[in-house]
């Protein structure tokens, strides 16, 4: 069923098997990256530490050009890929409340996971808050469910909203990434250096 | 500022650039040249005159024949509840709602196959689901029921049932005229004939 056309249709089976791989993959590589420390992924907020904008933001980058050459040299099917429904203002209280979480909490949930993979005990407290705090919004969703859908533009691509083509889009979003790359590692010159 | 986060950042720039200079790629049909021999070879598409008929006469709302023949034939003769998409203008988006519906069995002929298998070929290569051809086309439609042919004597019962159902589709189809509906015609001449005679006898 996989967009990658080079193997033919992957089976559902395979599909987990593939995932669990991926999944330890990106665990490790959240890990290496010293994701695993809230110290880092705060610094982002405080200006000596922007790992983990960098590392996202090329991630991000390097999937998307990925995805577009393999798309047009046959060897993924861009069309099967999931396209998720935006809900504009629903995204961006979300975002608000996750930064306000990622700043008091010092993870993110992928990385909490990784803390609780090492052992460390803020990460393990973060997790299980993580886990009451889904048991909880579970509850009151029936009360909040008017704010879960605002703003629906359905399965809209940005692309296609700002009715650029797609290769100019990536390429302003690559101009705009090397731009932060650069004025972060300015920041970072600047303020003085945390040891963690 | 390392060399090497340069270097990275040309490469990204660079390859982010080349999307941009990508040529246009035609509109790719759906269906891979794969998929398209599998389908050609699947002998399954292929509906027989008495199935067809079968299905016109117990009114099945799935079906929907499509004769690919030009106008003027289509008024001439046609299946009855067909539709008329000439062949020349298969590929034209105003009948895409026409043939590409998930919903229906879209039966395409043609005089003969010749005509319905191009439509098909067409339509399929589009990704369009749940295509057959008239096996035969018109003339075999004519042969099997509109003027059905009575089997030998030594022929098996089954070709004996068939014949049955497809005097009665003839019937149906109204045509009626000609092969086994003649004889009752001509018998029912004669009684009235001998009406007459009895009405002038009393007459006298």
């Amino acid at each position: 069923m996989g967009p990658l056309t080079y193997f033919g249709e992957i089976s559902t089976e395979w599909n987990y098997v593939i995932a669990v791989f991926i999944g330890m993959a990106f665990g490790y590589i959240m890990e290496a990256s010293g994701f695993s420390s809230s110290r880092k992924l705060i610094g982002v907020f405080y200006g000596y530490d922007f790992a983990v904008i960098r590392v996202f933001i090329t991630a991000t980058l390097v999937a998307i050009i990925g995805l577009l050459y393999m798309g047009y040299f046959g060897l993924i099917d861009y069309s099967v890929l999931f396209v998720h429904p935006t809900f504009v203002y629903s995204a961006i209280i979300g975002g608000v409340i996750m930064g306000f979480g990622f700043i008091t909490g010092g993870f993110c949930p992928g990385t909490s996971l990784c803390a609780v993979a090492i052992g460390k005990l803020d990460g393990w407290v973060f997790t299980g808050a993580l886990f009451l705090g889904i048991m909880v919004y579970s509850w009151v969703f029936p009360l909040l469910e008017p704010w879960y859908n605002l703003g629906d533009m359905g399965h809209i691509k940005i692309t296609e909203w700002l009715g650029v083509s797609e290769g100019w889009f990536v390429f302003g979003f690559a101009v705009v990434s090397i731009a932060i790359f650069y004025i972060t590692a300015l920041i970072r010159r600047k303020i003085k250096h945390v040891r963690y | 500022m390392s060399k090497r986060y340069i270097v990275l950042a040309i490469i990204l720039l660079g390859s982010a650039f080349g999307l941009t200079q990508l040529p246009e790629k035609g509109a790719k049909s759906p269906v891979t040249p794969e998929e398209m021999i599998i389908k050609v070879s699947d002998q399954s598409r292929y509906l027989s005159t008495h199935f067809i008929a079968k299905r016109l006469i117990e009114r099945d709302p799935s079906l929907f024949i499509i004769d690919v023949r030009m106008a003027d034939d289509f008024d001439a003769y046609n299946i009855p509840g067909s539709f008329n998409i000439p062949l020349e203008e298969i590929m034209n988006s105003d009948w895409e709602a026409y043939i590409d519906q998930d919903g229906m069995d879209i039966v395409f002929y043609s005089t003969s196959d010749v005509f319905a298998e191009q439509a098909w070929m067409l339509s399929a290569q589009k990704g369009y689901k749940n295509l057959y051809v008239l096996q035969g086309g018109l003339n075999e439609w004519f042969r099997t029921i509109i003027k059905p042919v009575a089997p030998n004597e030594t022929a098996p019962t089954e070709a004996f049932d068939l014949y049955a159902f497809e005097r009665a589709a003839c019937i149906y189809f109204g045509g009626a005229s000609a092969g086994a509906a003649t004889a009752p015609v001509a018998k029912k001449k004669v009684t009235v004939r001998k009406k007459e005679k009895k009405a002038a006898e009393g007459g006298c």
